[in-house]
């Protein structure tokens, strides 16, 4: 039965309490033979990203997270030209920190980004374990897991009927990347948004109602939302591209708005007046 | 503590219970932490697990709302922040102070106002460093000066400043040993911590509404009503996702996804985009900081003017409405209140007010509030107050689902009407036991907080009220005045847990204030060199919680109430010793040992604490040593208390409030009585743009100047002055920001519009700066500040460049406003105020202050020991 992690972005609030835990747990403690201390600063075997969303007033934030993937056809594995690096029965992939001998293969083949760092002062390179020394001493879950005040981080086997259920939900990190089997599972990845307020202008009210739709350049697919008592409209998980927008409301002249770039970052239009007819 | 407490024996590691959180009375546990310790070190700090040694349906009654076919139950863990985690980090904090000291140009044999070889040199305080000096020196010295202080002025002249922000202790309590000790010696001045985080509140909502101790509304049973009742909640100036870390965990982030599941709208209103509107809110209201006054003002115009509200409810439940419509209506001033007036003020679009007044009168709304800095601890802090109590009552106060939910504190002061969660079948109390001062005890002489520099720097001042953070409406209107009759002014400062430079109110005016001649002798005691500890003539090492005996309990988490001994896990570092320990060696000096300690030996103490502690007859004290610690059950029945203001609502005659009328009062008699021509808190709520005590807002004459509008509300990767050294947040990016030279800064948040046009980009290290002084930061360019406003986390580690003028490190409350909340109300007004923000020439300033400049820091933990000690360590 091999161990996964699912990891929501939807319930994550940012504390950064897994990034902690991991440093608490593997900086200046000694876990051979399954890890060797952690530099102090600098390196997260569990990283925290804040990604910042859209702009004012229309911004949230979605915390990203990296962490080794435990693949089960793992790149690292196959690289090591030291053969420090192997796959336990439970799924989980460990850098023999006594076998390791520093030829950064394994960085190299990662495909995934800010996942294994290399230790300078001890010369090998080091990565999340899932905390195994612990689950061998009986824990049920990592650190981060365990520090998780939401519920955003679950840990456990693949064969559980709980996990199968969130991960029936969830998604890879980098769907490309299937062929390495990963082993960490994610709920609530980011897709673009764009977002305004739409207001009457003679009037100086918000719009409430109307419909504002979104067409993709490209494919031509439409994503539509309805203003609310703000004027408000967020049209959500939008795959990246240029859109145009059609805001129409009985009485009031249909408008057309656009190009919108979604491409690099979640867009708020800003304010739209719209004309009664 | 000899048993394994591991999961399984294989570790050899040791298990014990500790509350880590960092607010210091007794009846503000929380955090309880699984420490893990092997071979005299800690290894790590994690979740303390409920059914580690109960089992939860037998022993715990586990409480669960179900509401809308959903449902809501406490965690099995502790929901602990990451500074609980990291704590290890602070306990071997390279900042640690391991040794006393003493200011290497403090000569205790000079005479008074000396200076030069051989002086006290007060005027170097905040710059001179330290040697190591033996326990004996510094006792010796302590007890000498303390004697002679009292021989020529009276005991009086002695400041005891034992309330600031400290970790949780109880029986080595670090706020206020000494407090038992100094009457047995004579007597003494005490620093009143003015109520703070609650300024509003406190001076403006008891007025209103009553509400004591705090002016904060009625909590009962809150969030379970939330959950029933409310559509729709508006967070005013309430990140729950960061003030209520220290004190009670993580809970409110749970809840708050939860009340999001059940279709209950979030609608978040501050300056910023702060960490709980960043990840709940359905909408994010932008408002220019400490203009929320206009704001409530032009809803309640909205609703006159729609008629959009309750007047069967006021007729019953309120007086003084005629008077505040009038001055809403225009009929007062002139000026109606209409959102078009109030846009250009707080930067909110007339057409958002309108939308906003109109949803809240449509929908069941409750305010929701979480302390903190924006909102309602700026200037005349007491009109955004009393103006939202208005808002609510228009609206029917007390009615299901419109109350105004606190997301911190529940329990607060152990006020049953304070209880938000479900209730438990008793709640842990641990004061008989508590070794410090307690918020409600009373001393004279006493001078509050926010009047320290006023009176040390002009020899006398006057004020009104402040007994004790506690003390009811009818306080705010006694007269007090320093030096006290029959009292001395002040010679000597002691304190503990120092923090005043980077929490309070013009922190550059309390340095210049130390550095006076008058004050011959300040020590401190501490368990690190940081912020007010670096005035200090002598400085005496005190070690951390985890190096001492102690019992806690952890009352405020939301979900159980938890009992338990604390025991040592680690031995002390360096020649330190606990708060409680060094006051006993004091004593002992005094010859008032016995007297102060009652023949109580620690271990004493802490069963004492278990045997009144309400709990005693629920646990053996047997069985809490066995297990380590004792879960408290749920009531039964927590489900039927009366939520917030439903009495009062039900039956405003019956369950009257604690105001003169016993209804809510929008003219307020108190008030009218005693001050009716005050123009900073009239007796009717109001808009008040500038006064005698502060100009800070946009429109004035020193906006001018100062044209933007500084927003700061209580850390996020600390709590308050504390934890500013943990490597492991410090390299997160919105807790430091590294600068060229090298220096972690704190963070500088500005709107890219704001930044662009002084030719500012990200990471770029700039200064704030007023008339009162100058504090540097490096910017992070965000959307998540509104045009115009500066943002800053208070609480930075102070590193002055020159003590009282300029501060690296980011301590922003070194020029927050030195005036009080308004001129009769001695809070103070650390957020929404008036600066200007400009890149740094670093190399003109390194020119200019290369001592500053020259000290040493620690890369990773910023200032430490080794800028102090004379010749590095």
């Amino acid at each position: 039965m091999g161990k996964v992690l699912v990891i929501n972005y939807d319930i994550c609030n940012g504390c950064y309490n897994c990034q902690v835990a991991c440093k608490d747990e593997h900086v200046a403690n000694d876990w051979s033979p399954i890890a060797k201390p952690q530099p102090d600063t600098g390196q997260f075997w569990n990283k925290v990203y804040d990604n910042v969303r859209g702009q004012v007033p229309k911004v949230l934030i979605t915390y990203e997270h990296s962490i080794c993937q435990h693949c089960d056809e793992a790149p690292c594995i196959a690289a090591c030209n030291a053969h420090a690096i192997y796959k336990r029965a439970d799924g989980i992939v460990i850098i023999d920190p006594d076998k390791c001998r520093g030829n950064k293969m394994c960085i190299a083949a990662c495909p995934y980004e800010n996942v294994i760092y290399f230790n300078d002062a001890l010369n090998i390179a080091q990565k999340c374990t899932f905390c195994a020394h612990l689950l061998d001493d009986g824990w049920s879950e990592p650190r981060c897991v365990d520090a998780c005040p939401t519920g955003a981080f679950t840990f456990g086997d693949e064969d559980d009927p709980k996990m199968k259920d969130l991960i029936a939900k969830a998604e890879p990190l980098r769907p490309e990347l299937a062929h390495v089997k990963p082993r960490v599972y994610y709920i609530g990845l980011p897709k673009k948004f764009i977002a305004g307020a739409i207001y009457d202008q003679e009037d100086d009210l918000c719009a409430e109602g109307v419909t504002v739709t979104a067409t993709n350049r490209v494919t031509g697919e439409k994503t539509t939302a309805v203003t609310d008592n703000y004027g408000d409209f967020w049209l959500r998980d939008l795959q990246d591209g240029v859109y145009t927008l059609l805001l129409e409301k009985p009485g009031y002249l249909t408008q057309k708005f656009g190009p919108v770039d979604v491409t690099q970052k979640d867009i708020n239009v800003g304010d739209i007046a719209i004309w009664k007819a | 503590m000899a048993e394994d407490r591991a999961p399984n024996g294989k570790s050899g590691e040791k298990t014990l219970v500790r509350d880590i959180s960092f607010c210091g009375v007794p009846e503000n546990g929380s955090n309880a932490s699984m420490v893990d310790v092997k071979n005299g070190k800690i290894v790590r700090i994690r979740p303390m697990h409920y059914d580690w040694k109960y089992d939860p349906q037998k022993h715990m009654n586990p409480w669960k709302m179900e509401v809308r076919g959903s449902s809501f139950e406490p965690s099995m863990k502790t929901l602990i922040p990451p500074y609980s985690i990291a704590y290890k980090k602070r306990v071997y904090s390279p900042a640690r102070i391991r040794y006393p000291m003493k200011r290497v140009d403090w000569d205790p044999d000079g005479a008074p106002g000396s200076t030069g070889p051989g002086g006290r040199n007060t005027q170097n305080r905040g710059k001179s460093k330290y040697v190591r000096i033996s326990w004996d020196e510094a006792l010796d010295t302590i007890v000498a000066e303390m004697n002679r202080i009292k021989e020529t002025y009276g005991p009086t002249a002695l400041l005891y400043q034992c309330d600031q922000h400290g970790e949780n202790k109880v029986v080595q309590a670090c706020h206020g040993a000494g407090r038992k000790l100094l009457p047995l010696w004579g007597g003494y001045t005490l620093q009143i911590r003015q109520p703070d985080s609650w300024e509003g509140w406190w001076w403006g909502s008891k007025h209103l509404w009553g509400c004591e101790p705090v002016g904060q509304g009625k909590q009962s049973n809150l969030l379970y009503d939330v959950a029933k009742n409310c559509e729709l909640l508006l967070f005013w100036g309430c990140d729950q996702e960061t003030t209520p870390w220290g004190w009670q965990g993580q809970l409110p982030s749970r809840l708050s996804y939860w009340y999001s599941e059940l279709g209950i709208k979030q609608i978040y209103v501050c300056p910023d985009l702060n960490y709980a509107a960043a990840v709940h809110a359905d909408r994010w209201i932008p408002v220019l900081p400490n203009t929320d006054a206009a704001l409530y003002l032009a809803i309640t115009y909205w609703w006159f003017k729609q008629g959009t509200y309750d007047k069967e409810y006021l007729k019953t439940h309120a007086v003084g409405v005629e008077a505040y419509e009038a001055y809403v209506m225009g009929e007062e001033d002139g000026i109606p209140k209409t959102p078009e007036w109030a846009s250009p003020i707080c930067g909110v679009p007339a057409r958002v007010i309108k939308a906003l007044a109109e949803e809240w009168a449509s929908k069941r709304t409750s305010v929701v509030i979480g302390n903190g800095g924006p909102g309602i601890r700026g200037p005349y802090a007491t009109e955004p107050a009393r103006l939202q109590n208005i808002c609510l009552a228009m609206q029917g106060l007390g009615k299901p689902g419109i109350n105004q939910v606190k997301m911190i504190e529940w329990g607060l002061f152990d006020f049953p009407d304070q209880y938000a969660q479900p209730k438990p079948l008793r709640v842990p109390n641990l004061r008989t036991a508590y070794t410090g001062g307690h918020p409600s005890d009373l001393n004279f002489p006493s001078l509050p907080k926010t009047y320290v520099p006023k009176a040390i720097l002009e020899g006398e001042c006057d004020w009104w009220g402040c007994e004790s953070e506690t003390a009811p409406r009818e306080d705010q209107f006694v007269h007090r005045f320093y030096p006290a009759e029959g009292c001395s002014k002040i010679h000597a400062v002691w304190t503990d847990s120092p923090s005043w430079i980077t929490c309070w109110n013009s922190g550059n005016d309390y340095v210049r204030a130390m550095q006076r001649p008058e004050i011959e002798f300040m020590w401190a005691q501490h368990p690190w060199l940081e912020n007010d500890a670096l005035l200090a003539d002598i400085i005496l090492p005190v070690n951390t919680k985890l190096e001492e005996d102690d019992i806690g309990a952890d009352i405020f988490s939301g979900q159980y109430n938890l009992l338990f001994p604390e025991h040592k896990c680690i031995e002390p570092l360096g020649e330190s010793y606990s708060d409680y320990e060094v006051v006993c060696m004091l004593a002992e000096r005094l010859g008032l040992l016995e007297e102060y300690t009652r023949g109580r030996s620690i271990p004493d103490l802490i069963k004492y604490g278990y045997e009144t502690s309400r709990c005693a007859d629920l646990i053996s004290w047997e069985e809490l040593n066995e297990k380590g610690y004792y879960v408290v059950p749920t009531a039964e029945g927590w489900e039927n208390e009366p939520a917030g203001f439903q009495k009062f609502y039900e039956d405003p005659k019956a369950n009257p409030l604690t105001t003169p009328t016993g209804l809510l009062e929008f003219e307020a008699t108190g008030l009218k009585e005693n001050f009716p021509d005050d123009p900073e808190r009239p007796p009717v709520p109001k808009w008040i743009a500038q006064g005698v005590s502060h100009e800070e807002t946009i429109g004035t004459e020193r906006s001018k100047k100062y044209p933007l509008l500084v927003c700061s509300n209580h850390p996020r990767w600390s709590v308050h002055s504390q934890h500013e050294d943990i490597t492991w947040l410090r390299e997160i990016g919105t807790c430091k920001i590294t600068g060229p030279d090298g220096y972690q800064y704190q963070p500088v948040w500005l709107h890219p519009s704001t930044a662009e046009k002084r030719g500012i980009t990200d990471g770029d290290v700039v200064s704030i700066y007023n008339d009162r002084g100058t504090v540097l930061g490096a910017v992070y360019v965000t959307e998540r500040v509104m045009p115009g406003v500066i943002y800053i986390d208070h609480g930075a580690k102070w590193d002055p460049i020159e003590p009282g003028v300029i501060d690296r490190g980011g301590a922003i409350n070194t020029i927050v406003p030195r005036h009080t909340t308004s001129k009769n109300a001695v809070g103070h007004a650390v957020s929404g105020f008036l600066a200007e923000v400009e890149k740094t020439d670093l190399d003109e300033l390194k020119r200019k202050y290369p001592d500053a400049f020259e000290r040493p820091f620690h890369p990773c933990a910023g200032p430490g020991l080794e800028a102090c000690i004379m010749g590095g360590e």
